[in-house]
This record gives structure tokens, sequence and C-alpha cells, in this order.
């Protein structure tokens, strides 16, 4: 995939990692490169707004960026910009940004849409929460916020104090022959926002001919909580850190954390001390194990039928992990636990206690898994309603900008614990799991044997742990009460979340707060694929592909 | 973008936040309870006041509830229905998809601008006598997103809520607390003054024309139903 | 339905009757056996409706908890007991929303259909004891036949709805219903190749009056489930489909169809719907247990054959339950599939087999 370029083992945090040649980059774009930014974390080459898909294009096809990972817009005093994070799935650690810079009158660039896939709603959303338009997206509406919302709430004239007008058109005669066309005798149902399986408030419109799914389009923003609105108000050092528990709320809160933890630490050059990031990678994987487990038990929620045995195990499990972390962090779900430079404390004393139970956790946790593959994964009904179903094809998913269990559920071997590494894990010993199904038994398949390594990694974390000699036991590093990076330093830094790129661009402006801080959240660009997935198929199966693909709609609309 | 004050001066659409509060208490007592016989037969006979009695031991000790997830409390809703906490002991355990058949509505999470018409309508759904229990911080006031530019601080300010239970999000038992609370509440023949909501879902061509109406006029259908966001109103 | 009509070669005297010459109503001539006929038939009918008040609010959630290792209701009464008073009173009570759309008087109509095609076929199964409304010859197509009802109900209550997922639940039921009924009525015709009758009360004899093994101390009596144990896991598959159980739950499909044809109704026509399920359960129970399982016979005197009769129909219950916690739901393309393809043809074999084995032992 990669052309020609040497992925390098460095990825030291102060310097740009850049695998491929600077100058093949400047070579390939010519002219068209109009000047040369840097950010932290990759080189940033600004274009014109006209050369967006030729620059795109010729980055994916000749120099290897297949993964556009994220859309970040931002208003300046004179100016829009766009940035499109590029990556590679090869290596992620090859990263390029693409700035697109429009005046702030005419606020139009062009959408990169036809080039990557998962631009689309990356481009709404631009476009509802900032006000750049893109010229040749297929339907810029948006995205987030009522189709009637006044005004752009992320730009710098946004008045927040005016009334808005929100409409409620679902009221209509329900079962009125409401066809997209004449000749076509399908039916239009709204599955959601109040659906039990849409897993939160999610709206599905779904055009239905028979039983069959004619087309699928997904409505989001019924919990659009203005997350980075929060976090652009809030200070650097702590008040940003509750709010990324809130992102994942599946108990995923530790990995949503360090998603800003790395890009904080990175920004304001803080170095972690090993044994907090030892405690981190552990804190983290737990997390994992009990997100994969709500993403089972709600699975079998969806195949199954209501509350069965299955959804129950599941939580029985939850419990555990969460009676672990509460004990870790004082919270079973919303831990706010991490500290920029470290975490907050140090084990719970007494530790052997905690070793104690956590070990006896991970002792049980291969019958019970064994029980999971029993009870589902074995199930014959399970299999034929899931085998060949939801299919999504690996160039398709790269397309979408897929990440976590759902792309390596369709073979594609991308985790960046291992191809861009922080924590520990490139000192422990664990792998990365694929599956060439592409299909939703292989995501539940995948999610179950990431929950097998998780144990791994949090097994190995708890040797290093106990043996830790009891002088070198820094949970925090120094770090200034007031977090006040350089003007103008930008940012772009993930993690893998349990359900894929947790990005965080951050872009300071010289005051203890983010000047910009954006959001990339993988369930956003994973939900993109349902279309994809469930064209053609039956209502069961949409479901089941819906379920399959594990979203949070808190992350979803942030 | 400080909300210490209620600002008056922006809005001469919607009603001051003082008036609403007023309007919130309502006048008299709440008579969700009364029948129509108890009416007939004026104050309180006792084989009446027998029957009310039995009727309120029934509703507080079996409930549905709906099965409606929002935010970060559906999980820890979730894990109060699942295997440890298991609400079903209280008889309050059977969650229905369809509001048609519940009776008590935990709301589990933040309630946005976009959202709020449709917790309307679900409630709305629902046959009476219900109930609804506010689940964590967010429905109080928004909590951690009340300065949020697409938050409703409080779903107060869309339903009538019986029980609020702080927390956020409020632990299980918690939750367990606040289930049993509501049901010692209509035990008792007590509910909440049902609510005037500042936020009402109207029809689009009854509105004031007030500037935004105006502009919205050629978007929005005369019948369709809207309801009025205001920021910078709600208390 | 008048018992007097029919003349019975079961060797017990049908229930109206009895209660006829013990009050003495017979003297009264047609006008006492038509009350005799009410009183007999108001007993069935609470002894089914007490049945079913016990499982719906009560023994399904009891089962299911212990299934999902919880405990589940324990605060009113002994076990929690009190929640079929308090359920049913608080259903009842409540308001009863009519959607705008809804077609009346189909609406209406079809919970009442439901309920009554399940009580109906209770007239015809011979509980034990004596209990049994009427026994005439055509009584297991009688069965089905009002079994079958359910299906009009469900459309009725589907399409009368004016909800689209209320329509997708009552057309999923009527596909079901149709893919599985032929095989269900087939699987029930090589037991009745065995007992040579279609009469409820001659095929519990038929049962009971031959023994398959004789082990000295115990005779393993020759119960259709024994003697064909391959058409009982037929009928019985054909059964939860027919009374759409797990995996087989498809017009419901909690996840998919939010309740399927029920979403709309509440209140009381909605403790009609679930109680009318679970007659249905019930119904399929007694029927499985009357042409496979021997009926009401049990160890024991005969007057106990009431209990047994119970015990085996709250085993098909229990089963429900039990499938209902641990299997999943196959998708309805599947569900037909496996009617039309697969069930169909084996219960085809089967009649032709038992049809064959029951020709040469002849």
């Amino acid at each position: 995939m990669s052309t020609g370029t040497e992925p390098e083992v460095e990825s030291e945090l102060t310097q740009p990692a850049s695998g491929t040649d600077e100058a093949e980059l400047e070579a390939l774009l010519g002219d068209r490169a109009i000047a040369r930014e840097e950010h932290l974390n990759a080189p940033g080459f600004v274009i014109n707004p006209n050369d967006v898909q030729a620059v795109l294009s010729d980055l994916r096809n000749e120099a290897g960026y297949d993964h556009l990972s994220c859309v970040t817009a931002q208003q300046y005093e004179d100016r829009y910009e766009s940035i499109y994070h590029l990556k590679k799935f090869a290596d992620p650690t090859d990263e390029l940004s693409i700035v697109v810079p429009t005046t702030s009158e005419n606020p139009v660039s062009q959408s990169a849409e036809p080039v990557f896939r998962t631009a689309d709603w990356h481009e709404r959303e631009a476009y509802d929460l900032i006000g750049v338009e893109y010229e040749g997206h297929p339907d810029l509406r948006r995205i987030l916020l009522p189709e009637t919302w006044q005004g752009h709430p992320l730009s710098k004239d946004y008045d927040q104090e005016k009334p808005q007008l929100v409409t409620l058109t679902e009221h209509q005669n329900p079962i009125q022959p409401d066809h997209r066309d004449a000749e076509s005798d399908t039916m239009f149902l709204n599955i959601g926002p109040h659906h039990p399986a849409t897993h939160g408030v999610l709206h599905v419109e779904t055009v239905l001919d028979g039983e069959t799914v004619a087309d699928v389009e997904p409505d989001i923003g019924y919990l659009h909580r203005c997350e980075e609105q929060m976090c652009q108000s809030g200070t650097y050092r702590h008040q940003i850190m509750p709010y990324p528990d809130r992102w994942d709320y599946v108990s995923a809160g530790l990995l949503n954390e360090w998603a800003y933890a790395r890009a904080i630490e990175d920004l304001a050059d803080v170095e972690v001390p090993e044994y907090a990031q030892v405690i981190r990678t552990m804190g983290a994987e737990l997390c994992r194990i009990a997100s994969h487990m709500l993403a089972l038990g709600t699975f079998a929620l969806d195949v199954y039928g209501e509350f069965t045995a299955t959804f129950m195990y599941t939580f029985r499990d939850r419990e555990v992990i969460q009676d672990l972390l509460e004990d870790l962090t004082g919270q079973r779900m919303m831990f706010n636990y991490f500290r920029v430079g470290g975490v907050a404390w140090d084990l719970p004393e007494p530790r052997e206690e905690f070793f104690a139970q956590a070990r006896d956790f991970l002792n049980e946790l291969p019958a019970k898994v064994a029980e999971y593959h029993d009870l589902i994964t074995g199930n014959e009904i399970f299999q034929t309603r899931c085998i060949d179903t939801g299919v999504l094809e690996p160039d398709v998913a790269k397309s979408y900008g897929c990440t976590g269990p759902v792309v390596r559920g369709s073979g594609v071997d991308y985790d960046l614990r291992r191809d861009d590494p922080y924590g520990y894990y490139d000192q422990l010993d664990w792998d990365v799991i694929t599956r060439d199904g592409c299909d939703n038994y292989a995501r539940v398949l995948c999610r179950m044997e990431e929950v097998e390594e998780s144990a791994k990694i949090i097994e190995q974390c708890l040797d290093l742990l106990e043996e830790w000699p009891e002088d070198e036991r820094d949970v925090q590093a120094n770090v200034p009460r007031t977090l006040k990076p350089d003007a103008d330093t930008e940012i772009y830094r993930a993690v893998e979340g349990a359900k894929g790129e947790l990005g965080i661009y951050i872009r300071s402006d010289g005051t203890d707060k983010p000047g910009r801080f954006k959001i990339r959240s993988p369930c956003f660009s994973n939900l993109q694929a349902l279309a994809e997935m469930s064209e053609g198929e039956y209502i069961p199966d949409l479901i089941a592909s819906l379920g399959s693909l594990d979203i949070v709609l808190g992350e979803v609309d942030r | 973008m400080s909300s210490d004050e209620p600002q008056q001066t922006i809005h001469d659409s919607t009603a001051p936040s003082t008036d609403t509060r007023e309007a919130r208490i309502g006048e008299g007592v709440d008579d969700r309870f009364n029948s129509r016989l108890r009416e007939a037969f004026g104050a309180s006979p006792f084989i009446l006041t027998k029957f009310d009695e039995f009727m309120n031991w029934v509703r507080g000790n079996s409930m549905f509830m709906l099965q409606f997830g929002i935010a970060c409390c559906s999980i820890e809703m979730m894990h109060t229905y699942a295997i440890k906490h298991d609400l079903d002991r209280f008889g309050a355990g059977v969650p229905r998809a369809s509001p048609r058949q519940a009776d008590v509505m935990i709301v589990p999470g933040t309630i946005v601008s976009k959202f709020g018409p449709r917790m309307k309508r679900v409630y709305d759904q629902m046959p009476e006598p219900k109930f609804v229990v506010g689940m964590g911080s967010c429905t109080i006031s928004g909590g951690p997103f009340q300065e949020g530019y697409n938050v409703v601080k409080g779903a107060e300010e869309i339903i009538p809520i019986d029980i609020h239970v702080p927390g956020c999000p409020p632990r299980p038992e918690a939750l367990i607390y606040g289930v049993l609370k509501l049901q010692e509440r209509i035990k008792n023949g007590e509910s909440s003054a049902v609510v005037v909501k500042p936020y009402e879902l109207e029809e689009f061509g009854d509105l004031p024309k007030d500037e935004l109406v105006q502009k919205l006029a050629d978007q929005i259908d005369e019948d369709d139903l809207v309801m009025r966001y205001n920021w910078a109103d709600s208390p | 339905m008048n018992a007097a009509t029919t003349t019975p070669i079961q060797s017990d005297v049908l229930l109206p009757e009895r209660l006829g010459d013990l009050t003495g109503l017979n003297e009264f001539g047609l006008a006492g056996e038509l009350l005799s006929t009410l009183i007999g038939a108001v007993i069935v009918g609470s002894l089914i409706l007490t049945m079913t008040a016990v499982a719906g609010p009560w023994a399904k959630r009891k089962i299911t908890a212990s299934f999902t290792d919880r405990i589940s209701i324990n605060q009113i009464g002994p076990a929690g007991i009190g929640i079929i008073i308090a359920d049913a009173v608080r259903m009842l009570s409540k308001e009863n929303i009519i959607p705008e759309n809804a077609d009346r008087p189909a609406y209406d109509l079809a919970p009442i259909v439901i309920v009554g095609s399940a009580l109906l076929g209770f007239a015809v199964i011979p509980m034990g004891s004596g209990i049994q409304l009427a026994d005439p010859e055509v009584g297991l197509a009688f069965a089905f036949a009002v079994a079958g009802i359910a299906s009009i109900g469900l459309v009725m209550a589907g399409y009368a709805s004016g909800n689209k997922y209320s329509l997708l639940g009552g057309l999923r039921a009527v596909a079901q219903n149709v893919a599985y009924e032929i095989p269900l009525v087939v699987t029930g015709m090589s037991v009745v190749l065995f007992a040579g009758s279609l009469q409820m009360g001659a095929i519990v004899d038929a049962q009971n009056t031959q023994t398959l093994v004789d082990l000295g101390v115990v005779s393993i009596p020759a119960w259709y489930a024994l003697v064909n144990p391959f058409a009982f896991v037929l009928f019985l598959i054909a059964n939860f489909a027919e009374v759409g159980r797990n995996p087989f739950d498809m017009p419901e499909a909690p996840a998919e169809l939010v309740a399927g044809y029920q979403t709309e109704y509440s209140s009381v026509y909605f403790v009609l719907v679930y109680l009318g399920e679970f007659l249905h359960i019930f119904l399929g129970g007694a029927i499985i247990s009357t042409i496979f399982l021997g009926g009401p016979a049990g160890p024991g005197p005969a007057a106990l054959g009431i209990v047994w009769f119970t015990l085996k129909i709250w085993g098909v219950f229990f089963l429900t339950q039990w499938l209902r916690s641990a299997v999943p739901r196959v998708r309805i393309d599947q569900l037909i599939e496996i009617g039309w393809k697969g069930l169909l043809v084996l219960s085809f074999a089967n009649l032709g087999l038992t049809a064959a084995i029951v020709g040469v032992i002849a």
C-alpha cells in the first residue's frame, strides 16, 4: 500500500513523525502547496480551496495516505480553515495535515467527499458548527443541530442567547403513504430516536421494500452536548479532564481520558512517569473489557430479544470490572482519574487486596469467555443470523475511516496501541486481533478475542506493578499549575479507544484554554458505514449491523 | 456566556422566567388520582377512600418502566435492571419498549434541543397515570453541560418530573432509592404538581410572528409541530 | 359446543353432564343443559385464566430471573406473588389510548379474537379429573382450527393500529402462522393415524391403554412422544413458531419492531393481548400434552388427572421461557425457509412413514 517509503521505528513525541520524505511530498504537490505549516504531530501543507480533491487524491493514490482521520474546521479572526488530518492504515505514525484556508467573507472550499467517503459527515459537521461551506458536497445539511437552527455555534459571531425553533415533523400521520417516489411501493419507517435497538437516541430513517431495507440514513444529533464547546471553555490543567469520560460513556472513561492526556502532554511537553503509564495501561484495558462486554451484551439484546441470559451475564462481569475500577479511581463510570502528567493517585491500599481481586477476575475470565462462546458464538442460530450479514469490505471500511474492532473485523490490521505506541503497550506482550470475515460475526468474535488480549495486558501490568520498587512509584510528573502552551501550536493525537481511533486536535491560543478543541470520534466514522452494510438486507440484519458497530451516541454526537 | 441572571431583555417572545416558575408550581391540588366517582360522591366516603388507598397501593407496587436510554445514565440504569441490583425485586423491572404500556419513564441523560420535542412526544404517548424519574444531574439542571448552546437545562423544562435522582451518573443504589421513593409517594397518594412547561410543542402557524418565525416561514410547514428552544430563557 | 349432542366414547362423563346431574339442572331439558354447559365453561375458563394470571406477571418473571441469576419480585406477599393482583389491577386501571388512526372496530375486536380463539380451544381438551367440556369426533381438528383463528386477530391488531411497526409485526405473524400451521397439522395427523381417531378423548385413551415397554415394576405407557419422538420434536418446533416464542418470536421481536402488533395497545386491550399470548402458549401446551404426553395420565388415582395435566402444560410453558432466555431469534426469511423447506417436508415424511408402519402393524 505504501509507495516506496520506509516506515521508521521512531516516534519520539517531541518531533513530528514523518515516514514519507517531505521533499517527495513537496514534489508531488508542486505549486499547489502555497505554504508550509508545522503541526506537532505532522508536517502541514497549505493549499488553495479549489485544489482539495486533486491534492487529496494524489496523496492517497501516489503517497499512500489512505486514511482521512479527521477534518477539523475552525475560525480565525481573518479566515476560516479546514484541516484534513491524513494517515496511513499501514503506518499511522506517518501523518500529514492539509490546511485549507478560506476567506471570512466567502467560506467556500472544495469538498473531499469524492476522494474519501468519510469526509461526508465530517464536512457536514464542519458546516453545521463552524459554517464552512463545501462545494461539490452531495448533501450539505446540518448534521448535529436541528435543521432550522440559526447560526453556527462554534463560529466567532454566534450568539448563544438567541431563541431557536426545533421542529417535529415526525408528528405527521405515521402511516400516510409517504413514498419516496410515485412508482415504488416502499414504506418509510422512522427507527428511533426512541427505539429499543438504537442504543441511545439515534434516529435511523429507513425505507423498506417489504422486509428488505432499501435505503438507510442515520440521523444523529439527539445527544449533541456541545462537548467541544465545553472543552474550549475549560482550562487545560483540570477542567477538561472530566469531559472525556462522558464521550464514550460505556465505562470506557479511562481510554477517553487518555486521548486528551496524550494530546495535552505532547502539546505541553510533559513527560509521564513510567509507573503512571503502567497504571494507565492497566486501567485503560479494564475499561476496554467493560466496554466490549457491554457491546456483546447489547448485541445479544439485538439478536436474541429482550433481557436474555447473555445480556445479564455480561452485566454480571461488568459489575466485577466496575468494582475494580471503583477501587482504583473512586467512581463507577465517570472516573476522572488521569491527570496531565500522570494519574490522580496510586493504587488503593492495601495493594495486595487490589491485586488479589484483579487476579481473581483475570483467573475467572477464561471460563466466562468460554461460556460466552458456548452461549453465543457457538449457537447455530446465532451463526446463521450473523455470518455473511452486514458485510463491510476492507476498502469500503478504509474509505469510511472506520477504525477499531469494526475495521479489524474486516481484516485490516490497524491498532494504534501497536502501530503508534503510547503508554506501556510497546513493552508488553500481546497481539492485535484481526478477522477476515467482514461480517457481524467477525466483529463480535474480534471483540471477544480482544477481551482476552486485554486480560493478558492487565496481567503483565499487575506483575509490573507488584514488583515496582516502592521509592519509584511516581504517579504524577511535575506539571505547572497553569498550562499555557505557546500560541498557535497545533497538535492532533489519537489513541485506540474502545471503539477505535479516538483523536483530539488542540490549537492553543496562548491562554490557559484551548483555542480550538476538536474530537475525532471513532463511532462517528463507523456509523457512516451503516448504510453501506445494511442496504439490501433485512430489517433484523440492519438492527444486528447497528449492534455490531457498537456505537455510543455520546461519542457520535459529542 | 454566563447565565447568572435571567436575561429578560432579549426575548419578548417567551414569558420571563419568573412567570415560568409560578406557572410550574400551578394552582390547587393535583388531581391525577381523583376519579369521577369521587367527584360525584363529594368529599371522601369510606368505600372510595379505601378504594383509593387500594389503587395507590396497586400503582405503588407494580410499575412497568419505559425502555428509554438517552446518555451516560442509561448504562447505570441498565445495571440497575441487571443482575446485581435487580430493580425487578420491587415490581419495577419490566422494561417495555412501547410507551403505550409503560407507567414510569426514567429519563436517563442530557436533553438537547433536538431531542426535547421527541421526549415530549414519548411522554405524551404514555397512558395516565404516568410518573417520571429524572436520573442524573443533566435532568435536573443540564449538569456539566449546562453552559452548552444546545442543552436543555433540565428535563423538567419539558415534562413534569416526580423524583429527581442526583448524581453524574447516580449509582444504581441511588436509582433504586429514587424508584422506591416514587413508590412511597404514590402509595401515599402524593404526586408532583403537574408542570406547566416553558418548552411546549406548538403548531408553527400558532407562533407569534417574531423575527425568527418570519425567517423560518418558508422552511417550516404551518402544521408542523415546533418547540421553541431558548438557552437564555430557562432558569 | 353443547355436550349433549355428542356421544362420547371416553369412559368419563363430560363436565357439563356431571354438573347437570349434580345440580339437578338436567331435569329442565335443553335450557338446563345449556346452563350446566355454561357453568362448566366458567369453571374451565377460570381455571385457565388463573393459570395465565399466575404465568404472566409472576411466573414468567420468576423463571426468567432464575435463568439470569436474579431474584425478581419479592416484596409483596410470599415470593412476590401479590404482584399478580397489583399488576392486573394497575394495568386495567390505566388510561386506554386509542390512536387517532386506529381502524375501529377491528382495533377493538383484535384482542378479543386473540383471547377468544385460545379459550375456545380449551373446550375440547380433556384435562383429567373429568374436566372436559365437550368431546366431539373432530376434537383435534377443532382445536387446530380455533388456534389458527388467532392469526386473524394478530393481523387485525397489526393493521388496525395505524402504526408501521404493528403492521410489520402483524404481517410477520401471518406469514409465520401460515408457514407453520401446515407442518403442525400434518404432524398432528401422524398421531391420528396411531390413535385412529380425531377425538381427543380417544387419543388420550389410546395412549394410556397400551404399554410401550413393561419393565415389571415400571411400565412405560405408549405416549406418542415416546412412540414417535421424531413427530414430537417436529410438533414442538412448529408449535413454538405457531405461538410466536423464541426462537421464532418474530411478530413481537422487541429489538426490531418495538413490540410488534401490540405496540399501540394500552390498558385493557394490552391486558387482553398479553393474556392471549399466554393463553396460546398454554393451549399449545395442552394440545401437546393431550396428543403426545398422555393427557391427564400419571401415577396415582385418576382424580389427580388435572394435577398431572397442569404440570405437563407448565412444563411446556417452562420450556418456552427457557428458550426465550437462551436462544437467539432467527430472521424472518430464515424462519419461512425453515417452515416451508424444512418442517413441511419432514412432517410429510413423518406422516408417510407413520402411515406405512401403522399399515404394516395393522
